[in-house]
């Protein structure tokens, strides 16, 4: 298997660095946030030690003008391939597959409510139900029997080892109350 | 303390007798190592009762053992789910991630596992004969020739930035960015934290590690059954105890790989604050570097994994000489070693050789006869280890991401922590679907802050006069090194291109 073969292999459904380039058309939009966001965000940084003693700034202001002037070389390179018509300014590149598109928002929401239950649920209500209805959308609602039981495993386990065994600060809830009362 | 070899092989004896602490220690740091916002130290401290209330040597060997698994640990989720356990995992994935997609899963379990125990097995004993010049290399290391050090492993950027030069540049700055934010080490100047108290500390390393890691990888991953290609899952199917044996045998022929990256581990565990992540970043651009095959690296190369391997393994060693020898914890998990000692009134250094030089020799003993256990308890379990992989997407994603986001936040018991890991979760799903390197991003939020903290210590010594970077003679010995490491890969491949055109 050569180089080129076992990057290929690897891709899979999710394209290198070399790959974006190898395309006709690339996806300019979706290119540009990293670099967009690095300069906005270093710029704010700027602003925040402006007025502060030399030990504060030396090192942010030489990573910082760096950082904003490889940005700046990417986005005037993709500027160049957008005039040539190589590329159009479209963020594709991170919704593709679009078919898959609503399942990746929906884990995605279901993440950020996992964060925020567990908070106020604790650790092994909250992750049952995540684990149960990130699985029940992942799998179009097929084997929910199943699904129900791994996650109910995977709750109870993760309870058992980390909670009770180990004594682990985790988010607790009515669950993990009530069974430091009962043990 | 001179090395005594009848004292060693004695202690070996002895220390062999405590198998019954060691065994079950090696398989609690397997676990601990493993779960990413766990680690050894916070094992540790949360067994400490127990370390306290066993005699001291039983102590000592529980936690020398436990240190040394949770190291080779933290390599398990790296190679098979792209999820390094900790920092000093974060280079493994390059090359052991990328096996596992081709289904080489129990393969690369089994190099990881054999260059981890031969790493730490050979500079155990590097370090237990040389302790005393090697003591003295934190004393020769100070914050200027610590700034050279540095930027070996931020050179790294430089190398993973090969294949993209721009890109790879970006993401490396963007890391060394964020890596500021936080108070500056001088004067507590609060800076790029949007006004948030959790980010004064600087950005944490847990949370940074989930997010570009685990979260965006699982959500990635959920467009495809399996994380395995068509022909890793053929092969992981087929395979039985040969991948394991294979492993072992790859490893044991590349065995002076395994050698001189574990060496860089010992000597950048020796300084204290390095750790592992800085070894193991700098054993795979050295390894990288000086390949007769460069190319391979990052596509499942077997040289690419031993390495980060090796050496994050050789840190465990060398942690633990300052802190015998000096009194100095050369890292977290020494540090909270210290405090068990001191609690039974064992004072570290010079001294403890004169007064009880068995307890002095103690901890490499323990960790040599602790790697060799290891040789009969853990490659074994590569072959069922491996069939991670072959868990559907839609059951290890969610998975992945309930029991990773809860490690973020268990470190500092913060649930902004587990906000943080989602936010890294978005940086690094936009990263890898454009093409960023989301390991460039990783080692500029690790390294960023330690390289601005040598960098105005220095400036401070100094009073501002930036020629004291070149100020003393290992300092220059160090520079001359980092220009020869950036030069040698652009003339080894301008001979590659000489020669390919000279055949056509």
């Amino acid at each position: 298997m050569t180089t080129e073969d076992m990057r290929e292999e690897l891709s899979g459904g999710i394209d290198t660095a070399q790959d974006l380039h190898k395309r006709p058309k690339r996806s300019a939009g979706a290119e540009l946030v990293i670099p967009v966001v690095g300069t906005l965000f270093a710029l704010y940084y700027f602003s925040t030690i402006w007025d502060s003693p030399w030990t504060a700034q030396v090192s942010a202001f030489f990573i910082g003008c760096v950082l904003i002037l490889t940005s700046a070389i990417v986005t005037i390179k993709i500027i160049g391939a957008l005039r040539r018509g190589e590329t159009t300014l479209n963020f594709e590149r991170l919704v593709e597959p679009r078919s898959y598109l609503p399942k990746r928002l929906g884990l995605f929401a279901l993440t950020i409510g996992y964060v925020i239950v567990i908070q106020f649920a604790g650790f092994t209500l909250t992750t049952f139900a995540f684990l149960f209805c990130a699985m029940a959308l992942l799998n179009d609602r097929k084997n929910l029997r199943f699904i129900v039981i791994l996650s109910l495993i995977m709750a109870i386990s993760g309870w058992a080892l980390f909670i009770y065994a180990f004594e682990v600060h985790f988010p607790a809830g009515p669950f993990e109350l009530l069974m430091k009362k009962v043990l | 303390m001179e090395f005594n070899p009848s004292i060693f092989i004695e202690l070996f004896a002895e220390t062999i007798q405590y198998w019954w602490v060691i065994i079950p220690a090696i398989f609690l740091g397997l676990i601990v190592g493993a779960i990413p916002g766990f680690s050894a130290a916070n094992t540790i401290i949360m067994l400490l009762p127990l370390a306290i209330v066993l005699p001291v040597e039983i102590g000592f060997v529980f936690m020398i053992a436990l240190y040394c698994s949770s190291r080779m640990g933290a390599g398990i989720p790296a190679i098979l789910v792209n999820i390094p356990g900790t920092a000093g995992a974060a280079a493994t994935p390059l090359d052991g991630y990328p096996m596992a997609q081709q289904g080489r899963g129990q393969q690369a379990l089994a190099i990881s596992f054999t260059s981890s125990v031969l790493g730490g097995l050979i500079t155990t004993v590097l370090a237990l004969v040389a302790m005393p010049w090697l003591a003295e290399v934190a004393f020769y290391l100070h914050s200027v020739e610590m700034i050279v050090v540095m930027l070996f492993g931020i050179s790294l950027i430089a190398t993973i930035a090969a294949r993209d030069t721009l890109k790879g540049l970006v993401a490396g700055f963007f890391g060394l960015m964020i890596g500021c934010i936080g108070a500056d080490y001088v004067y507590e100047t609060p800076r790029g934290t949007m006004g948030f108290l959790e980010l004064y500390d600087g950005v944490p390393l847990i949370p940074a590690l989930i997010g570009l890691f685990a979260i965006s990888e699982a959500m990635i991953v959920i467009d495809r059954d399996s994380i395995l290609t068509k022909r890793g899952k053929e092969a992981v199917v087929t395979g039985g105890w040969g991948p394991t044996i294979e492993g072992v045998m790859e490893t044991l022929k590349r065995w002076w790989h395994v050698v001189w990256t574990s060496i860089i581990g010992l000597f950048i565990g020796v300084i204290p604050g390095a750790g592992a992540a800085i070894a193991s970043f700098v054993a795979y651009q050295q390894s990288k570097t000086y390949s007769k095959t460069p190319e391979l690296y990052g596509t499942g190369h077997i040289e690419g994994l031993i390495a980060p391997e090796s050496s994050n393994n050789g840190v465990t060693s060398g942690t633990l000489v300052p802190l015998i020898i000096l009194g100095i914890p050369g890292g977290a998990t020494a540090a909270i070693m210290l405090v068990v000692l001191q609690y039974h009134n064992v004072t570290m250094g010079t001294e403890l050789f004169l007064n009880n030089p068995k307890l002095a020799y103690l901890p490499f003993t323990a960790m040599a006869v602790t790697y060799f256990l290891m040789i009969f308890t853990i490659p074994p379990l590569a072959r069922y280890m491996s069939h991670v992989t072959v868990v559907r997407t839609v059951y290890m994603a969610p998975i992945v991401i309930a029991f990773t986001l809860v490690g973020a936040f268990v470190s500092r018991d913060f649930v902004f922590d587990m906000y943080l890991a989602l936010i890294f979760g978005v940086i690094g799903y936009v990263a890898r679907k454009t093409g960023y390197h989301v390991a460039a991003i990783l080692i500029g939020v690790i390294l960023g802050p330690l390289l601005e903290t040598y960098f105005i210590r220095a400036m401070k010594m100094s009073q501002g006069d930036i020629t004291v970077l070149f100020s003393s003679m290992l300092g220059n010995i160090l520079w001359v090194g980092l220009l020869i490491n950036l030069a040698v890969p652009i003339w080894f491949e301008y001979r590659r291109d000489r020669k390919k055109k000279k055949a056509a």
